[in-house]
């Protein structure tokens, strides 16, 4: 269970200093599926970066299981980021100069998982192992990017648009990628979108407006990736 | 603007570099140029050995840190307008695909001899300042006749104009030679990861993989960083040995120079190879590596050449010293010997361990410094 109270960020100093989160509340069950939904600008991106632990809140606590990750210090902050959270970026970032076996294998090395390559196969690049990240179009390289999170089994996976950079057919096949994925082990998952349709796919669905969550609701049957409008 | 003023700003390593150049180089050039306008005003036998020792080591001096140095200017001139093209790639892309020619692009990149005219300026004008105190102890023990100091236009020319032409030209040209790359390869950074694969593909660790892939990738680096401390080991222990060879001020001058060079150096490669991989950085943060791990996987590749370099640059200063005893002093009356130096050696190492590892763990707290945020607005 994440438990989220009271989250306020601000960006800038003095005259320019905005608030971009206004307090917001929330609390996440593990092995739920969240959608976050809102207009660009709407600070669902620094929303997502602050309860993965990825940059510190001004003020408000993030509890996994009763742990503030806000009070932790520079190595619980570590090791709680390599215990437990997985993340997907709208760029994918791979590692440039490695091959996609290897970048696969940097998350997988941080929990000595052997079985990394299975996943590979999961997400259909077995015939890619030795490809490098430039060779491969954008769905592929997301893809590795999927795998490589997944591979550190982690407890939360985090997306950020991960279809953000993709077309209909290739995003609604790594959707499908990743909804198959979490059903099959089972962790909790928090996707940022702005596509009302990509909603459909989750259980709880999170609607943001400047800096607010304005709408919360769940849905009773959750659709898959082929049936949802793009 | 192609080129900014900041970007000029940061070459403060080559301003730095030829500054130490032309300063060694013009004071004793210079000498060498007004003690030759004294030798028929030399009569005995002593004198004029000591007169031939003294032309001899103006020679060997500024032949040695000039050369040295413009060597290292060169190296790092074609480095840094590499990192430049290379961390510029996208927007050079986007120019030469609205329409610029390659010509149009790389004529800009002759501001890059400014940071060169600054310094060897200001090196040629600190020369002048502190030539009355090389002159007086040269010839303290006055064997020769006074000797003055005259300003030789020529020399100024050769060691502030000539450099400074040069090393804009070089910058133009090798740009327009790096420019060469399609642009739209440019604007996908397809260059910047020009994979070089080994032979072999076992099964190692991430760490050693990155670490090992680093290394293979910037072999420029790896010459830079063995050559930096090539030149440190060298010039350290050479002016520890020399001072029966030579003056003091001599010494001091070329111990100075070469800690100057080495941590301009390993800063700007240090920069340079955590700059290049800053994403790579963050992106093992967020998956949570430790900084310490990230430092170890980016820049510990790289110690091992410093070592490498260190050894070189030992047994470099050891064999020179030996030709300079034999060669250049052996008309002087009382014959020197010349043995190594294995205390001055093991505290030369010892330093450079010491400097070297600060500055790793100077990166390594920078490191922790670095946020998701920066990369993602890239
Ligand atoms: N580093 C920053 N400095 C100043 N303002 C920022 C910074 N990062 C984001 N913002 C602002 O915060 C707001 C929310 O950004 P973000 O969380 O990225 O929104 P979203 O992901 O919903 O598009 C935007 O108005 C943006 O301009
Ligand atoms: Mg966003």
């Amino acid at each position: 269970m994440i438990k989220i109270n009271n989250l306020h960020k601000f960006y800038g100093n003095g005259e320019s200093r905005t608030e971009v989160l206004k307090g917001v509340s929330l609390n996440i069950k593990d092995g739920d599926f969240v959608v976050i939904l809102g207009a660009s600008g709407s600070g669902k991106s620094t929303f997502l970066n602050v309860i993965s632990g990825l940059e510190p809140a001004d003020a408000g606590t993030v509890c996994y299981d009763d742990k503030n990750i806000c009070e932790m210090n520079d190595t619980e902050m570590t090791l709680f980021r390599k215990d437990t959270i997985g993340y997907v970026f709208q760029q994918y970032f791979l590692l440039p100069n490695l091959n996609v076996d290897k970048n696969v294998k940097m998350g997988a090395d941080l929990t000595k998982n052997t079985n990394y390559r299975s996943l590979i196969e999961a997400v259909g690049l077995a015939d890619k192992k030795k490809k490098y990240p430039h060779e491969l179009s954008g769905g592929e390289q997301q893809r590795v990017s999927i795998a490589r999170a997944l591979a550190k089994q982690p407890k939360v996976l985090f997306l950020d648009e991960p279809t953000g950079a993709l077309d209909e057919a290739t995003g609604r096949m790594v959707l499908d990628l990743i909804c198959k994925l979490q059903k099959e082990l089972g962790f909790t998952m928090v996707m940022v979108t702005h596509n009302q349709n990509i909603a459909r796919m989750a259980n709880t669905v999170i609607s943001m407006n400047s800096g607010r969550i304005v709408e919360e609701y769940t849905n009773s049957s959750p659709q898959s990736a082929y049936e949802i409008a793009w | 603007m192609i080129v900014s003023i900041k970007d000029i700003f940061k070459m403060i390593g080559m301003l730095i570099v030829s500054f130490c150049a032309v300063i060694v180089c013009a004071m004793f050039l210079n000498y060498h140029l007004d003690l030759v306008t004294v030798e028929n005003l030399i009569t005995t036998e002593l004198s004029r050995n000591f007169y031939k020792a003294q032309l001899s080591t103006a020679r060997v001096v500024s032949g040695l840190s000039g050369g040295c140095l413009l060597l290292t200017t060169v190296v790092l001139l074609c480095f840094y307008i590499g990192h430049y093209i290379g961390t510029h790639q996208k927007q050079l892309g986007i120019m030469k695909a609205l329409g610029y020619t390659r010509w149009g692009v790389a004529k800009h990149f002759c501001v890059f001899g400014l940071p060169i005219l600054v310094g060897t300026a200001l090196g040629y004008l600190s020369a002048h300042l502190l030539m009355p105190k090389l002159y007086e102890i040269q010839n303290k023990d006055g064997y020769l006749p006074d000797v003055a100091i005259n300003f030789h236009p020529g020399l100024c020319a050769a060691l502030v104009l000539a450099p400074t032409i040069f090393f804009a030209l070089l910058a133009v040209i090798y740009s327009f030679v790096k420019l060469k790359t399609p642009a739209l390869a440019l604007i996908r950074e397809q260059s910047s990861h020009k994979i070089v694969t080994s032979k072999k593909d076992r099964d190692r660790p991430f760490l050693d993989e990155l670490r090992k892939s680093n290394v293979r990738q910037k072999k420029s680096l790896v010459f830079f960083i063995t050559f930096a401390v090539f030149c440190f080991a060298a010039m350290t222990q050479m002016s520890c040995s020399m001072d029966e060879l030579a003056s003091e001020m001599m010494s001091v001058m070329i111990m100075a120079i070469g800690i100057v060079l080495a941590v301009v150096i390993l800063f700007i490669a240090t920069t340079s190879v955590v700059k290049a991989n800053n994403k790579t950085i963050t992106m093992m943060k967020v998956f949570g590596y430790s900084a310490k791990e990230c430092t170890s996987a980016v820049l510990n590749g790289y110690r091992p050449w410093a070592y490498f370099g260190f050894a070189l640059g030992t047994f470099y200063q050891y064999i020179l010293l030996k030709l300079m005893v034999t060669v250049v002093f052996k008309d002087l009356s009382d014959k020197l010997e010349y043995k190594f130096d294995v205390p001055v050696m093991l505290i030369t190492l010892v330093v450079f361990a010491l400097l070297y590892e600060l500055i790793m763990f100077a990166y390594t707290k920078q490191m922790e410094k670095l946020s998701v945020k920066e990369i993602m607005l890239d």
